[in-house]
Formats: C-alpha cells, structure tokens, sequence
C-alpha cells in the first residue's frame, strides 16, 4: 500500500495537466496564406507529420509525466517493502498517552498496561541505530536507550494530566524535524475522541487502534458550591454527572464529614445538593460516586468558605431594606449589630444607597475618598431600564440612578450594570448603589428578588469573597493579584500574583500572600477524560491525514514500517531527472529535425 | 515597337523592373534586341513551297525565287521566302492555371505568371526573329487559347495581344493542351512547356514524353519563385493552395528544412525523369534576370535551342 508522507501535495496532482491546458490553450487558429506549392507540404507532411506528431505528443506526455513525479515526489510516497527483515535507522517518537483515562480497566486490565505491553514490542523492534523518544501525558520528551526507556514505561502510572494527542504529534514533529533518520511517531492512547485534534506532522503516523471497548463510565464533571463564602446554615451546591448518556450512579455530597443524604445521580442534568453549614472557616467539599471501572473521575473536591451570620444595623426609615433586614433577622440570616451598615457609609462594612438630599452628594463623595473608596456618585439619570441579570440579581427594573463613576484607571469591582453603566459596585467591604431602594427608582424592593438581594448584600458582598479557583492538572490557571505562595499538604510554592500558574497533580491548593489565605484553588481531572468512547478509524483519518492504523496487539510488527518502507521519493526525482533530460532531448531533436 | 540599346539591357534587369516598363510588346522587344544582340543569327535558312513574304533580292539568291511578277510591278528585285524556309515550328506551351498567378514578393517580383507571360513574348520573338514559325497554346485546366505556328512579324503582335489578354485561370491540366500541339505541330518542331509544374506529374509527363515520342524537341522551363523553394512565415501557419483549396496548418520553421529538401527533390525528380526522355529542362527562378533566364534556356553549343 501506498502512503504519503506529505499527502497535502497531492491537492497539487491536477497542475500535472499544465503541460496539456498550455496546448490547448496555444492551439488558435492561424492566419491563412495562400501558397500553391501546398502539393509539396502535404507530401513533407505526410511523410514527416505522423513522426512529428509522434514526437509532439512523446512531449507532451514527458512533460505531464515531469510534473506528476516532481508533485508526487513533493508528496513523498512510500511503499510497503515486504519480506524485508529490519529496518533503516530510524528517529522514532513514541506517544504513550498515560492520561487520566488510560488509568480505566477493561476486561480486569487497565488500559495502560495494553499500552505498556504494546510500547514493549515496539521497543522490540528498536535497534541501536535508532532513535527513541517517549512522550507521555507530562508533555515531556524523554530519549534515552531502549533499555532505559523500558524501565521508563515500565514505572508509569496513569497521570492526572490530560493529554491532547495532537499536541503530543506536533511535538514529535519538532523534535523529528532535525533529525535525518527515517523519521516515525507511533501512537500508544485509548484514543478517546476527546484527546484527539488536528495535526499536520509531514512524517509517518502509526497508531495502535485498541482492541477492547471501553468501559461503561460516570464520574464527576462539575461540583459548583456557588458563590462565596458561605454562610452558616443550609448552602447549595450543583453537581454534573458525565460519561455515557443516561446513566445512572449512586452519588454522595460531603462538606467536610458532613454529607447530604446519598441520591442517585444521572449523567447530563444538573444535580443540586443542600448541606448545612455549622462552623465558620476553610472547608472542603466532595463529590463522590460509586465506584467504577474507571475511578479517577469518580471524585472531585473543592473548597468553600464558611462565615457566620452578618450583624448588620439600618435605618427603620428606609422602609424596604429595613423590611428585608428584618426579614432576614427573623428568618436567621442576620443578625442586629454594627459589623454591616445597610443604607449609608458607615465605620465598617457598608451598603451605601444614594442619599435622598442629592446635596448631601458632595460629603458623601468625599467621605468615600476618604475610605480609600475609588467610586463616586454623579449626575442623575432618569431613564427607564433593565439591569442586566447575574449571580446577585435577576433583571430588575432601573428608572432612576446616580451615575457611578471609577477615579483612576479602568473600573474594577463592577458586580451589576444598567444599560452598560455601572449599578451596583463593590471596593473592599464597601457596596455602592446606583439607585436608592424605593420603588420610586428601582423595581427591585418589590421585586421577590429583594430579600435574597439584601442576604447577599449583607452576608457576602460587603463581608468580601474569597477567591475560589479550579483548574485541571497541568493546564495553566490565572492566579489572583497579592498570591506569593501556594500551598498543599506541606509542600510550598513560591509564585507571583497575576502569572500562571500550572498545578502539577489534583487536590486543593491554598492561595496565600505572606500568612493570609487568599482564596483556594481546587484542582480536579479534566472531565474530558471521563467520555471514554474511542475515536473512530475515519475520524483518525481526517484528523490525521496519511495515518497508518494497526491493532494495538500487532503494533510492534507494524512499527518501524517507515524506514522498512520503500522511499519513493528518491526515485521519483531520479526519474523527474531522466523525464526532463528527455524533455531536453526531445525538444532539441525536434527542433533539429525541423 | 521601342527597343533599347542604351546602357541598361532589358534582358539583364530585373523583372521587376522590366515590368514597369508597360506593355509586353514593348518590353519584349527590348529583351529580345538586347538579346540577340549577344547571339550569332542561325545559319539555317531555307526555302518552303509555302509562301510566307518577300523580301530584298541580295547577291546570291537563288533566281529561281525572284518574285517576277512583282519586279514587273514595281520594279524591284524581291525573292519569294517560303514557310519551309522556317528553322523549325516552335509551340509555346504556357500555363495559365492560378497556382501560377503567385509571388512570395508582391512588391519586388512578378508573379510566376507574369514572368512567364513576358518569357513566352520574349521567346517567340526570339523565335521568330531566326524565322521559327511560332505558335501558343495557354492551358488552365482545359486549353485556354490557341495560336498555331506562324513565321510572319505580324503573328508576334498576335501572339503579345494575346498573351496581353490572358489571365490566369482555375485548375491545371497540361496533358490534354500538350496532346493538342501534336495536332498543330504535324512535323517535328520544338515545344516549349512552361509551367510551374505544380499539376499532377503523371499524366504531364506522359504527355511531354509522347510528343518526344512524335519527334518533337521538348523544352520544359520550370517557372519558380523563389518563395516557393524555402517555406518561411509566422508562428503557425494554415498555407491553402490557391487552385484546389487544400490547407496544411503547420509550423514554418518546424517544417522549413525538410520542405525545402523535398523541394530540391522534385525539382530533382522532374530534371531526371526529363532528361531520362531526352527532354530538356530548366528550373528558372522568377527574380532571374531575362537575359540569363533565356540563355540558360534556350542556349546551346551551336545555336539556339
């Protein structure tokens, strides 16, 4: 069988029929002359045409045939050489994807071990001319002898870190790039569809096609706990099942020991778990499945804040938030105290409404800038609007509001906007906002959103969140401005706020500036890797264009194919050579004839 | 008539040039003095029972033909000269087909037909002169006119009106005009066929060798341009033969070499299968001077044709 080693070129094949448009397009018809010695050209003719068109079309076929090997030559074809033993030194790339879900066991045998098995018998066939690399799922490129590489394999463990095999082939293709041996990447993966992306490599591709079916899976996609911190009493947590379409698996939802009663989860829909918070600090919360055959995404963790209630004093005469807050009092979500001021800019946390006096402004303004607050209020707007809808507030109706307006650089802290303007802005533990909260401005105190409003207002926002980061292993995560350090299970790294940051393995890490935590980042598999289903052959195939398929248990016999492969294109541009001396040479006898 | 005796020989010009001189008579006339000029009159003179015209008794003649009745009249010495007093009967042969009608130089040379046309008043009045009685078939595909052998001055003059009002005809058929001189030229006498000989070789050859067969001397004057003998042009290009409309579409300069080689041979051919008849034959290029072009043709050791 016949492959290409650059098959793009073939795209080019038709140019081949240059040679023959340029004729067509050359041929016209030619001015008539009369001339009566005509008897005299039919008879040269006539002798001469027919060994004339001979060589004519002789031409014109060698120069179609010059293109075709020139572009066939570009595209590199190779052909099988059988019966040969051995194999020309070769630079060979070995793709042994030891992600997540090559961790999955089928028929008692996890999949990395089929992998490891075929890994061996290609190393087998590696000679000490050649020139092995391992790539696996770290993303690093190890050479070493065969030798050692066995060991290598030998000692690998499903990683945490997803591999993206398109990745790993344009990697082996840089590293293959400088490297004048028979070049060949050999793909070792469970061939999950989602590993799989485009890859252009110029090289022979082999990949091993496993030879089981994966197993049935569900594992654990999503564990959102919302926003931050929690409050104590009861919080909500969302959960998404993923892995094959409608199944089912007993699931288990756990805020430090405490877990909600077990339920059954179902792979695709939203799952919502309640569970109580008792204690205020850092707690971790854990999804948790049943057991399957592939158990590292039958788990995921993250970590939430619990606070206690706000103490939180207000006006009585500002009549709809001092219903909300006592509202919450009697409902135990707030208590009456000093730590939260609702209405005003007081001493500490504060939710600052604009005063109904607008000539009070000017020291409200000026007491803000005093706090170190970077917004004002300014002019009024009148005008009748939706607020845009989010975590804190459904869309509300806005008639009225001061504009809010950031001092210094662009606006940070933005949590609600009113026709793209700022509504509702947050700096530190204080909350500006834009309308007072009377129907005369907004719709929201009579809106049922109100009294959830004010609990985030006086429970969360004011009191300041707690960043709460997830990541995946290996994939980069933006850290958040004052982290220095970042912390998990004693072990300590030293970075710099605002980079990124690659978390090398899963669980939770703490993010700390000095001795304060400032949030946390919770890393958990790549849920890809729990939709197990194995590409098929087509979809290789035109993802990776010229790729050579073999069984993952005839791998070894098929691997090293390409320096055991007739190269063709050596002699295609040998023959190029001996077409065009032909072309030469026609045409100078040609021209010499005539 | 004008004839030339200055310092330019019609015979030795161009053809061209002899051409913008006018009418054929006139320019003949020229060729021809010019002509003679170089050449000793034949000594074959002789008497015929055919009476053609009188001349000046001179010291010599024979008595026998002093015209008496005429000396009573007029009181001159004339002596009867007689057909048979002729050298021989010539036919001129000419081929007015319109493959003749060409030239590869419009503006500097004639067509093969006017140089042909002029030729044939030139040789008849060369002919004519030595007291050759002289006639003319013009052939196209059927024979386009006839003018039987005649010794007389005043038969050039018929001869040049008529080769004056020729014009080229359509196709070429020679054998069917050459078998007619047979009929015209009873006893053995000169022919003279010109023509390009683009027409089928075959039954002209067959024709020329049954006059030579009759007794006839047989001169044949190949009438070539020289556009003719190299094959030159644009890129590609479709040559249509003028008579039958046949075309061959080719590249000139793929083709010039081995065109002008098979030229050189049926030239050759048409030498060979002459000469192999005992047939006289002589290729004359159309930019030759006059001069050359009869003494190539008609000259030999001992005289004129």
């Amino acid at each position: 069988m016949i492959g290409f080693l650059s098959p793009l070129w073939l795209w080019a094949l038709p140019l081949a029929t240059l040679p023959i448009i340029l004729h067509l397009v050359a041929r016209r018809q030619p001015p008539t002359v009369p001339f009566p010695a005509v008897r005299y050209l039919e008879q040269v003719t006539r002798d001469h045409r027919r060994r004339l068109k001979l060589q004519h079309w002789l031409l014109l076929v060698v120069r179609t045939l010059l293109m075709l090997a020139l572009l066939l030559a570009a595209a590199g074809p190779t052909v099988a050489r059988d019966g040969l033993s051995g194999h020309a030194p070769a630079a060979m790339v070995l793709v042994l994807d030891n992600s997540p879900s090559s961790g999955a066991v089928t028929d008692g045998t996890p999949m990395l071990d089929r992998l490891r098995q075929a890994a061996d018998a290609v190393l087998e066939k590696a000679t000490a001319e050649d020139a092995v690399w391992l790539v696996t799922a770290d993303g690093l490129a190890r050479r070493a002898s065969v030798g050692v590489l066995r060991t290598a394999i030998d000692s690998l463990a499903p990683s945490e870190i997803r591999l993206d095999l398109g990745v790993a082939l344009a990697q082996a293709r840089d590293i293959l790039a400088n490297d004048a041996r028979v070049p060949e990447v050999v793909v070792l993966s469970d061939l999950q569809q989602s590993a799989l992306s485009g890859a252009t490599v110029g090289v022979p591709i082999l990949v091993g096609l496993p030879d089981v079916t994966p197993p049935a899976n569900v594992g654990v996609a999503i564990l959102d706990p919302g926003p931050q911190p929690w409050s104590l009493g009861d919080n909500r947590v969302r959960v998404r099942l993923v892995g094959d379409s409608g199944r089912t698996s007993p699931m288990a939802v756990r805020l430090g020991n405490r877990a909600d009663r077990p339920q059954l989860g179902t792979v695709g829909p939203i799952i919502e778990a309640t569970l109580p918070a008792g204690t205020p600090g850092w707690w971790p919360l854990t999804a948790e499945l049943d057991p399957d055959e592939f158990r590292a995404d039958d788990r995921r963790s993250t970590l939430v804040r619990v606070l206690p209630l706000a103490m939180a004093q207000w006006d009585p005469s500002d009549a709809y938030l001092a219903a909300a807050a006592v509202t919450l009092r009697d409902g135990g979500r707030l208590r009456e105290g000093s730590d939260v001021t609702l209405g005003w800019l007081g001493p500490g946390a504060s939710v600052v409404e604009p005063p109904e006096d607008l000539a009070e402004l000017g020291s409200l303004n000026r007491a803000l800038e005093r706090r170190g607050v970077p917004w004002r209020f300014g002019g009024p707007v009148v005008r009748d609007q939706m607020s845009d809808s989010g975590m804190l507030l459904p869309a509300v109706g806005v008639g009225r509001r001061l504009q809010l307006s950031y001092v210094g650089g662009a606006a940070r802290g933005v949590e609600v906007t009113v026709g793209g303007e700022p509504w509702i802005v947050r700096a530190g533990e204080v909350v500006l906002l834009g309308s007072r909260l009377e129907p005369a401005w907004t719709g929201l105190p009579t809106s049922a959103a109100f009294v959830p409003f004010v609990d985030a207002l006086a429970n969360r926002l004011v009191r300041g969140e707690q960043a709460l980061l997830t990541g995946t292993p290996g994939a980069p995560v933006q850290l958040p401005d004052g982290v220095d350090q970042i912390t998990r299970d004693g072990r300590l790294w030293r970075v710099e706020g605002g980079a990124a940051w690659r978390p090398p393995a899963t669980g939770i890490y703490l993010l700390l500036s000095g001795t304060d935590t400032l949030g946390a980042l919770a890393v958990n598999l790549d849920p890809r890797e729990s939709e197990l289903a194995t590409a098929s052959r087509s979809q290789i195939e035109a993802l990776w264009p010229g790729v050579r398929l073999a069984p993952l248990a005839r791998i070894g016999e098929a691997s090293f194919a390409a320096g055991a492969r007739g190269h063709l294109r050596g002699p295609l541009l040998w023959l190029a050579l001996l077409l065009g001396l032909a072309e030469m040479l026609l045409a100078s006898f040609q021209r010499r004839a005539s | 008539m004008a004839t030339t005796h200055g310092a330019a020989r019609l015979d030795l010009l161009d053809p061209f040039e002899v051409s913008r001189l006018g009418g054929i008579e006139v320019v003949t006339e020229g060729l021809v003095e010019g002509f003679l000029a170089g050449l000793h009159r034949s000594p074959r003179r002789g008497f015929s029972v055919e009476f053609a015209e009188h001349r000046m008794y001179q010291p010599g003649d024979e008595l026998r033909y002093v015209d008496w009745k005429l000396l009573g009249r007029k009181d001159r010495l004339y002596v009867k000269q007689f057909e048979e007093e002729t050298n021989l009967r010539a036919m001129i042969v000419l081929d007015a087909s319109r493959s003749m009608d060409w030239t590869g130089a419009p503006e500097s040379r004639l067509t093969k037909f006017e140089y042909a046309r002029r030729l044939s008043a030139a040789l008849a009045l060369v002919l004519l002169r030595q007291r050759d009685a002289t006639g003319l078939v013009a052939f196209d595909d059927t024979v386009r006119l006839t003018l039987p052998p005649r010794v007389s001055r005043a038969h050039w003059m018929r001869l040049a009106v008529a080769l004056g009002s020729l014009q080229p005809g359509h196709m070429t058929a020679a054998a069917p005009a050459l078998r007619g001189v047979v009929e015209r030229l009873r006893r053995r006498g000169l022919v003279v066929f010109i023509s390009d000989l683009l027409l089928d070789r075959a039954p002209a050859l067959h024709a020329l060798k049954f006059l030579r067969h009759r007794g006839h001397s047989v001169l044949v004057l190949h009438v070539l341009d020289p556009g003719e003998l190299e094959l030159d042009g644009p890129a590609e290009v479709r040559f249509e033969d003028p008579e039958t409309s046949a075309a061959v579409v080719l590249r000139p300069r793929d083709w010039a070499e081995v065109y002008r080689k098979t030229v050189r041979e049926a030239i050759a051919d048409w030498r060979l299968a002459l000469r192999r008849e005992g047939i006289r034959y002589h290729a004359i290029r159309t930019d030759l001077p006059f001069g050359r072009a009869l003494r190539e043709a008609l000259v030999r050791p001992g005289g004129i044709a």
